[in-house]
């Protein structure tokens, strides 16, 4: 029996290497972005927290004492460094310059320890002066009209004021958590001044037995970040630590997470990132199942005498049935092996990772399965209808097949339809993350959306071919005159009887292509958003913001003259009162603004960007403001809106009039709340220039280059960032996460799929008709009329799966970005299409089209007559 | 045709496959209206020799001429017909379509194929059978057809491998009789092997044929 079995194996090599191939391709596709998944959710992970500075922060109750707390804070495990930091609320700031003073409302004093910019570097990011000592916050210093030098005095109640010499000014970046003086805080306050310790507390100290309302303490903790890799299960192993230091403070104090607020927001984008893997990943593998199964199908005529002559032999239909299962193993196992070993070597070259164990385990079951679906199942339904007759009926005159006789394919298009309205319906959210839950929830209704779509544009693509077939023979034999000639109305009759090999050929292709046209298009439109958003975040290529209180003009003039930079746009930044809101605003000179960036029709509502920037250009004091606003203020299109805004000149905030002219939601440059924007030359006569804000278009050139000749042009006072720089900082949102690898792999596999499909379905159904040749060339026919027919039918294959496929392709990338919406900030104007990718797509299927076609031909030019001889 | 003219002359033809020589030194002439039976056991080579002569195969060794066709019969194809052991119908063609195509073939238009596949039918009664498709047919008809086929481009030479193989005596005799009365109007020459003898029996000349040889006929009439 062993001997029999091998000895059977051995003769079905081609047919096993065959599926097993097949295998491997599905194998390999789930294993490779199954690891690429774990991998995003690591470095997910790693970016999320690499911004954060300051992990936990401990707000001290009232009356605890802070060494304790410190001890007991510094003593708690996977806590590296924690430091005191001293908060005191003082009524005013002011400075005197001349006869003149500038006085601020309400401010923050903050009494930092000495290793405090070692332990949180990027708590604290110099503008001007020294990095030591006093430091003044930026838009305090502007408020002041205060540079380093300047002497800032500290009104203290019940004590005489202090004055202390501003040493540096600085940009908190962190300043809604660094100055959270409650863990209920929600805006930091405007005014913030910075003293070392030993100062704070020669300040302050008085103050602790009269007024201890106004002081308040906190622990600054640096954690070990010995983090899981996935963002979920590190959210809640941050927040269970952190529980745990609350619990051990016994109510001395009480833990804000940063930590674990910045994991929350990585924990739903790899919830997104996992069903981008299940939509991008799982229909490829599907067809390749799909593609296996049709090599497999393609012997089974040579199946059914196989498992005939050896029932007559006296094999039962269990030991068929055992064979059939050997050799479904023994292709499952050598595909899962080959597919484990393929994504485990692109990992490595591609991620430099290869995979996770359970990945190539669960992918390599995947493999086991499909090998199962497509061998073994077919082997038994074949024994079933074991009538050698019933198989040679090839080109009958075939029925429709069930499903489409059911009209599966309108079901699925419906409920596809249906799913994608309830989906697109304002306020769908993919991933529900109600921030701080322990658990996030993924919608799994919306992937029954594309799933329909699939199977019903395929079944659709079925019934069109099938009928286009069935009631074309006309316009057919017209459209095959010019490759079959005399011959077309004949080539037309073998094509419509041939309709159901036909059709399920150019699904099957079509689905290729719809796959390799969706990722593609897919994969380009979520690079354009991640390129977006970190123009977005950087304002242009490079970006070049001067220090506070420098107004001269001479930087723009330097900058112009760096090579590297094609055009500088300036905006200035500027502040401004709508009613009790102090709001960033932008001053823009719409004439030129999209010369140095590049603005987003998606930022603006009731306009594209050119239409809202053209009509500021026409209203000298029009203004856009942000969504809020117009809610807040009940502003109507031409309401007057006044604002108040700090002249630098005289330090005194001036109503300015501006009329209500559109809707902005993003700008460069500008935060994720309210902001304004209105026109540089119009404000700038009211209340004098602000500091500049300098948008650079590298033109081409590497912005990091341009970035690094700016440094050496301008000198260390303005800071310089460049888009490649933001591309890596930008938070852990999934547009940063580089699909590049992913892409690539996709991609590749997508247009080898495609390929494959095209060649080998042709090559497939032409073969099999080697016989029809062989006999129309006995009769006489010339390479030219076989071409006629073998090329009449790669036509009528793959134009209609191309147009087909190419359609759904791009309706599906439609699909997919309306329900992944929410990896997209700020969402696509319009979707990217990969031309150079489509093209070497059509060339390559092109090219197997005509390769195929051409070794068809070759094959039958020389008859083979032993195929005359078998009946 | 003229009477009498030559459609075929082999010299020294022999058909090597391997190690097998299916046709050794066989040298013949066939002239118009030639009635051959080329008889022998299976194996000898009957099949092969037709091929030749059918110019579907070329010789290993030997010539093969058609002179009354001018040149070679791949280069004008419809000027010989053949029926093949097994009926050989397009399974994808009805049966009108099925023999229209041999008239294309030859470079007919369309609509000369289609009123001469119809004759072909007609002649061989087989107009009610014109839209089956070949599996829907009896091995009877389905070989009429490969017949009607054979003739339907008005062939000066009609090649039949044992056409009458597969059928019953009755059914035989009758294919037989369309056969011989087709090529006796068209005036064409008719070849055939069989292993029957009363089939043999039927036609003028005999060609025992024997381990890729024929011992006594060199040539016809
Ligand atoms: N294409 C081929 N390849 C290899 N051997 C062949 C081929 N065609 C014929 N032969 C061999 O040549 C010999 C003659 O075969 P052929 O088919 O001409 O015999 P036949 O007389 O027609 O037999 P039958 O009466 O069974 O049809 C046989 O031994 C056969 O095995
Ligand atoms: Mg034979």
């Amino acid at each position: 029996m062993m001997i029999w079995l091998t000895g059977l194996l051995r003769r079905r090599t081609g047919r096993i290497l065959g599926t097993a191939a097949g295998i491997a391709a599905a194998v390999a596709l789930l294993a490779t972005v199954g690891s690429f998944l774990s991998t995003a959710r690591a470095s997910m992970t790693a970016r999320a927290v690499a911004p954060v500075q300051v992990d936990w922060q401990v707000h001290l109750n009232a009356g605890a004492d802070p060494r304790a707390v410190l001890a007991t804070t510094r003593a708690e495990p996977g806590v590296a460094v924690a430091l005191p930091v001293g908060y005191a609320k003082v009524p005013a700031l002011s400075t005197q310059d001349g006869t003149t003073v500038s006085t601020t409302g309400a401010a923050v004093v903050v009494g930092l320890p000495p290793d405090y910019r070692t332990v949180f570097p990027g708590q604290i990011r110099d503008l001007g002066g020294t990095g030591n000592g006093v430091l003044l916050a930026q838009q305090t210093a502007a408020n002041l009209r205060a540079r380093p030098g300047s002497v800032v005095t500290v009104t203290r109640p019940g004590l005489p004021a202090a004055q202390v010499t501003v040493d540096g000014i600085v940009d908190l970046p962190h300043a809604d958590t660094m100055l959270a003086l409650d863990p209920a805080a929600t805006a930091p306050p405007d005014n913030v001044l910075l003293l070392p310790a030993t100062t704070f507390t020669t300040l302050f100290d008085p103050l602790r037995a009269d007024r201890p309302d106004l002081l308040a303490d906190q622990i600054h903790v640096r954690t070990d970040r010995r983090l899981p890799a996935d963002p979920g299960t590190a959210y809640t192993v941050s927040t269970g630590a952190a529980h745990h230091l609350d619990a051990t403070l016994a109510g001395a104090g009480q833990s804000t997470d940063n930590l674990a607020a910045a994991l929350d927001a990585a924990r739903s984008d790899a919830a997104y990132a996992t069903a981008l893997f299940l939509f991008l990943a799982s229909p490829g593998a599907a067809l390749a199942g799909l593609l296996t199964a049709t090599v497999v199908a393609a012997a089974a005529d040579r199946r059914r005498k196989e498992q005939a002559l050896l029932r007559a032999r006296g094999a039962t239909a269990r030991q068929l049935l055992s064979i059939a299962a050997v050799e479904a193993t023994v292709s499952g196992i050598i595909g899962a092996a080959l597919g484990a070993a393929a994504a485990a070597a692109l990992g490595s070259l591609v991620f430099g990772d290869s995979g996770t164990a359970a990945w190539s385990a669960a992918a390599a079951a995947a493999g086991l399965v499909i090998a199962a679906g497509t061998v073994l199942l077919p082997a038994g339904r074949s024994l079933r209808t074991q009538t050698v007759a019933a198989g040679r009926t090839g080109a009958a005159r075939p029925r429709l097949p069930l499903v489409l006789r059911l009209g599966v394919d309108g079901i699925a298009l419906v409920g596809a339809f249906l799913v994608l309205r309830a989906t697109t319906a304002t306020g769908y959210q993919l991933v529900v993350a109600p921030e701080g839950a322990p658990r996030i929830a993924v919608d799994h209704w919306a992937f029954t959306g594309p799933a329909l779509l699939w199977i019903g544009a395929a079944l659709l693509t079925w019934r069109l071919v099938e009928a286009g077939l069935r009631f074309g023979r006309r316009p057919l034999t017209t459209l095959l005159r010019p490759v079959a000639g005399p011959l077309a109305g004949t080539v037309a009759a073998t094509l419509q009887r041939r309709r159901r090999p036909i059709a399920t050929a150019a699904t099957l292709i079509a689905c290729a292509i719809a796959f390799a046209v969706s990722t593609a298009a897919f994969t380009a439109t979520y690079q354009q958003q991640a390129e977006v958003d970190a123009r977005l975040t950087n304002g242009a290529d490079v970006t070049v913001t001067a220090t506070p209180g420098d107004l001269t003009g001479g930087l723009a003039d330097a900058i112009h003259a760096t090579p590297g930079v094609r055009h500088v746009e300036t905006i200035q930044h500027r502040f401004a009162y709508v009613g009790a809101d102090l709001q960033d605003l932008y001053a823009v000179r719409p004439a030129t603004i999209t010369g140095g960036a590049h603005l987003a029709d998606a930022w603006f509502t009731g306009g594209t960007a050119e239409t809202l920037m053209h009509r500021l250009e026409q209203q000298p004091d029009g203004i856009l403001v942000s969504a809020e606003t117009v809610t807040d203020f009940q502003l109507q299109p031409g309401d007057q809106l006044i604002l108040r805004i700090t002249d630098p000149r005289t330090g005194n905030p001036t109503p300015v009039t501006f009329h209500f002219l559109g809707v902005v939601n993003e700008f460069p440059t500008a935060p994720t709340d309210s902001f304004l924007v209105a026109n540089q030359h119009y404000i700038a006569g009211k209340v004098g220039d602000g500091p500049s804000t300098h948008l650079i278009d590298a033109g081409g050139h590497d912005p990091a280059t341009v970035a690094a000749a700016l440094r050496a042009a301008i000198g260390p006072g303005p800071a310089i960032t460049d888009i490649t720089a933001s591309r890596t900082v930008i938070g852990s949102s999934l547009t940063a996460v580089d699909l590049d690898g992913l892409t690539r792999i996709e991609l590749g596999f997508a247009l080898l799929l495609a390929v494959a499909s095209a060649g080998l379905v042709l090559a497939l159904g032409l073969t099999e008709r080697r016989r029809t040749f062989t006999i129309t060339t006995a009769l006489g026919a010339r390479v030219r009329h076989l071409a006629g027919f073998v090329a009449g039918e790669a036509l009528v294959i793959t134009v209609p799966a191309l147009v087909i496929g190419a359609g759904t392709g791009v309706g599906l990338a439609q699909v997919l970005i309306v329900i992944l919406k929410g990896t997209f900030d700020p969402p696509p104007d319009r979707m990217a299409l990969p031309w150079t990718y489509l093209i070497v797509l059509g060339a390559a299927m092109v090219a197997a089209v005509a390769v195929t076609v051409t070794g068809v031909l070759a094959q039958t030019r020389k008859p083979r007559l032993a195929l005359l001889r078998d009946v | 045709m003229e009477r009498g003219a030559t459609v075929f002359v082999g010299t020294h033809l022999s058909r090597t496959f391997g190690q097998v020589a299916a046709v050794r030194d066989v040298s013949c002439r066939i002239t118009a209206t030639d009635r051959i039976a080329v008889t022998g056991a299976s194996g000898s080579g009957k099949s092969t020799l037709l091929q030749l002569i059918a110019g579907i195969d070329d010789p290993s060794g030997g010539r093969a001429a058609w002179p009354a066709l001018d040149g070679h019969p791949r280069r004008r194809p419809g000027r010989i017909g053949i029926v093949f052991q097994s009926p050989a119908l397009l399974p994808t063609l009805d049966v009108h379509e099925n023999v229209a195509l041999s008239v294309l073939l030859a470079g007919q238009s369309a609509g000369q194929a289609r009123r001469a596949a119809s004759e072909a039918l007609r002649l061989l009664h087989l107009d009610d059978l014109a839209d089956r498709l070949p599996h829907e047919l009896s091995g009877g008809q389905a070989q009429r057809v490969a017949v009607a086929r054979a003739v339907a481009t008005n062939p000066d030479l009609v090649v039949a491998d044992e056409p009458t193989a597969a059928l019953d005596s009755a059914t035989a005799a009758h294919l037989l009789d369309v056969l011989l009365s087709t090529v006796d109007r068209l005036g064409a020459a008719l070849v055939l092997a069989t292993h029957d003898s009363t089939v043999a029996g039927r036609m003028d000349i005999r060609w025992p044929m024997a381990d890729g040889t024929i011992p006594t006929a060199k040539a016809s009439s």
